[in-house]
């Protein structure tokens, strides 16, 4: 049949469906959606009569909208339908149930699911997760709107497009393209984990699991440290190895200080030795000092290079460390001795030596000191990165000022999700 | 302090502490038989709501939502709603009257009362106060010492205990309803099981948790009980029938003597508070994660209207309800009671169909007592409220 139109999902169910002689044979229990292109489309129609359940598939309806649904065939051709788990069903597995919108990077829940006609078929095509969906559902949508108009204004439709829904459920999974499971690699890593936040812990754990390593590494450090465990104990440690691996080291440091020290050690075996040498070098640190805070991931060059010379291995060790704003300058003691930034270095004529255009005033900060001096000096100085130094002048590492606004303001994902 | 302990400390607000009073002082210690078998009732419903919260990571209001549908969902929110404004009225009422006590006005002191509450969860600073008032709980156990001291006949007081006495006035029918309902209060569930779930608590580590509800159901009802005996004990005798709070406070008086009056007010006060703080706040959450809307307390308005306007809304008509001058403070602390009984079938039954939903718990559905159990509550409560119905319009009918 053609179908034309749009029709939303709650004013079909429940609906009588009559046939060609306009006598009811039943009425519509559920919708079962299978697989379309480019959206899930209606297979067949549930219909439930005297309590026994038939199945109407598509192509034998004939009209199909708000007002009539008639078939084209009696009800003595009608075969019988069995409930079943594979089988996806509008009302039973996606009314109520939560999903999320790849879009706004939140979670929803489906109050309403619109059809649309494309070729035929009945298109599932957005889904309604508003005020206006639940007063559907309720049958005083009409009513409503009128009351509203009395005060000229009006509901709102809060429509999702289906093309930005990730679902969260397995079952809904096989009938979506490949598409949207890309689109939540696509969303940035913190918005994936303030949509982990948001649901129950087993569904985050299954949202996590198809994440690639990289996104995978970058969400984790966005997650709360109890999260942040569960997660990597129920991974098979290679895979938490690979994913660890890939987070700066003062991040990878801080999941594992959560972790029981066998599964740390594990985990550090499998992971790249300069890069665990450096994890462990930052976990022997206190938690709320400078070192606890600091990252020792940072570019240093000597003072006797050109600045020819130091955008060259610029370019080659930059691909590998986060934070490359300031470039600091030791001597050949190892100990510091100034900074310039990249700013600096672009402005700055190609044979100048580094040691000419350093800054040599330096406000460091010493690895046993508390956090918050250092979130004090960097917020007077406007900095974007603080060496931590020793008393012997060695640099340790760099606290940026990115770490600095999550310990003064956490964000929403990683805080306690206790609400009351 | 596990989510089962602080359950159960909030369960004792002023509602319970006043139905408790009320229930020893007008009839002894013949209602100490029903705490027996609610005891029991609370212990079975509220490890199965932890289970669940264990089992699914979920709330019950996303579970009724996901499973039942919006129509059921929505009822059962509106039932909620109008459960939780009586609680809220009842902590508001029960914060007038611990102010009476002192001497101070209640229409001074209800609005300052209202929005500081306000203020403190809009602002965020709640968490802090929250922690004081569950700490000064422990004032509770004055109840005990003043049961000890009071020295009541312990032979009436286990025999009444133990060997059920139905009397059929609506009275006595009125205040087992309130003595089930604020036991069992039907918001509780939704926040020990939300509270559970959100710790993420995980199977294997189960039985802690269930250790933790269980403690908190024995303090409470332990509690619950020495109230009604001291009560029982110190105001039946002398036919003091608890009109005004300050009646209640003397069951103090062999603890405190002359400072039964304060001790009592102060006690009121907390659990007056922390009710206050807690039960709109957890109200607002639940509906609007049932219905998909924005919560949050440090929103907005407009970023989150409906749950503001739920929160603020409670709040503000609970305050005014209490301002009418000559509310009967103390009745309508009772009524509150009554209200969550009435609500807690639907609850109870809807807990149920989850809870032994194989899809949903897998292997830890019900075992088959538990079902008999909260089934019979359920059953006992339509029944008494059948009752009710019937011995209040009977006199009527013979008029």
């Amino acid at each position: 049949m053609s179908f034309l139109g749009e029709v939303f999902s709650s004013d079909i169910i429940r609906k009588p469906v009559l046939d060609p002689k306009g006598e009811e044979i039943g009425r519509v229990k559920d919708l079962v959606i299978i697989k379309g292109d480019p959206m899930p489309i209606v297979a067949m129609l549930i219909i439930e009569k005297k309590k026994k359940l038939f199945r109407l598939p598509w192509a034998d309806l004939n009209i199909f909208n708000k007002k009539i649904i008639s078939s084209r065939i009696f009800k003595d051709s009608l075969q019988p339908y069995e409930l079943n788990e594979e089988d996806l069903l509008v009302v039973r597995d996606i009314f109520d149930k939560q999903i999320v919108d790849a879009n706004g990077a939140k979670v929803v829940r489906v109050n309403d699911i619109k059809l649309e006609g494309y070729q035929d078929n009945a298109m599932l095509v957005a889904v309604d997760v508003g005020m206006r969906g639940i007063l559907r559902r309720l049958g005083i949508e009409r009513g409503s709107e009128e009351v509203l108009n009395m005060f000229k204004s009006s509901l709102p439709y809060n429509l999702i497009s289906w093309d930005y829904l990730q679902p969260l459920r397995p079952k809904l999974n096989a009938i979506t393209l490949t598409v949207p499971r890309q689109m939540l690699s696509d969303l940035h890593p913190a918005d994936i984990a303030d949509i982990i936040s948001q649901i129950s812990r087993e569904e985050g754990a299954h949202l996590f699991k198809d994440l690639d390593i990289e996104t995978a590494a970058e969400a984790l450090s966005e997650l709360k440290p109890e999260m942040q465990a569960d997660l990597i104990n129920a991974m098979d440690t290679e895979k938490a190895a690979d994913i660890i691996e890939e987070m700066p080291p003062d991040e990878a440091a801080d999941i594992l200080s959560d972790l029981p020290t066998k599964k740390v050690n594990e985990l550090l075996e499998n992971i790249e030795k300069e890069e665990a040498e450096d994890i462990q070098e930052l976990l022997g640190h206190e938690d709320d000092t400078a070192g606890g805070l600091m990252t020792n991931d940072y570019i240093a060059y000597s003072p006797l290079m050109t600045v020819q010379e130091a955008s060259e291995r610029f370019r080659l060790n930059a691909k590998e460390v986060e934070n490359v704003y300031y470039i600091y300058i030791l001597d050949k003691e190892e100990k510091l001795i100034g900074v310039t930034s990249l700013k600096e270095m672009i402005l700055a004529e190609p044979d100048c030596l580094l040691a000419d255009i350093m800054e040599t005033n330096l406000k460091t900060i010493s690895p046993g000191e508390d956090e918050m001096d250092a979130a004090e000096i960097i917020s007077k100085y406007n900095f974007l990165a603080l060496p931590v130094v020793d008393e012997d002048g060695y640099m340790h590492g760099i606290i940026t000022v990115d770490d600095i606004i999550d310990m003064l303001l956490p964000p929403v994902a990683k805080r306690k999700r206790r609400k009351v | 302090m596990g989510p089962g302990i602080i359950t159960a400390n909030i369960d004792n607000d002023a509602s319970g502490i006043t139905t408790y009073s009320v229930a020893g002082a007008r009839f002894g210690y013949t209602l100490l038989w029903t705490l027996l078998p609610t005891t029991v009732a609370l212990v079975v419903i509220q490890e199965m709501i932890a289970r669940m919260g264990v089992v699914t990571g979920k709330g019950l209001s996303d579970l009724i939502r996901e499973n039942y549908g919006i129509k059921a969902a929505f009822f059962m929110m509106l039932g909620l709603l109008v459960a939780n404004f009586g609680n809220t009225v009842a902590n508001l009422a029960g914060w007038a009257a611990s102010m009476e006590i002192l001497g101070l006005s209640k229409y001074v002191m209800v609005p300052v009362g209202a929005i500081a509450i306000w203020m403190l969860v809009t602002k965020g600073s709640y968490r802090f106060v929250e922690k004081i008032l569950l700490l000064a709980c422990l004032l509770y156990f004055g109840y005990v010492i003043s049961g000890f001291m009071s020295k009541p006949d312990w032979t009436p007081v286990l025999k009444s205990a133990v060997i059920p006495q139905m009397r059929w006035d609506s009275e006595y029918i009125m205040l087992s309803i309130a003595i089930i309902g604020t036991t069992i209060t039907p918001w509780m569930q939704f926040y020990l099981q939300s509270s559970i779930a959100e710790k993420g608590i995980k199977k294997e580590d189960y039985a802690a948790s269930r250790l933790d509800v269980v403690i908190g159901c024995l303090i409470t009802d332990v509690i619950s009980f020495f109230i009604i005996v001291t009560c029982g004990a110190l105001l039946f005798p002398n036919g003091i029938r608890i009109n005004e709070a300050a009646e209640a406070a003397l069951a103090l008086k062999p603890l405190a003597g002359e400072y039964a009056y304060l001790i009592f007010a102060i006690c009121l006060a907390n659990a007056s508070l922390l009710g206050a703080i807690i039960v709109p706040l957890a109200t607002a959450y639940y509906i609007c994660e049932a219905m998909g809307w924005e919560a949050g307390v440090n929103k907005s308005f407009k970023e989150a209207p409906q749950f503001m306007w739920i929160y603020t809304l409670t709040i503000a008509l609970a305050s005014a309800v209490i301002m009418i001058p000559g509310a009967p403070l103390v009745f309508l602390m009772v009524l509150s009671a009554v209200v969550n009984g009435l609500l807690l079938p639907f609850v109870l039954i809807y807990a149920l169909l989850l809870v032994n939903n194989k899809k949903l718990m897998g292997d830890y559905v019900n075992p088959k007592s538990y079902n008999y159990i909260s089934w019979g509550t359920i059953l006992a409560i339509m029944l008494l409220t059948g009752f009710l119905i019937v011995t209040t319009i009977a006199p009527l009918g013979s008029l």
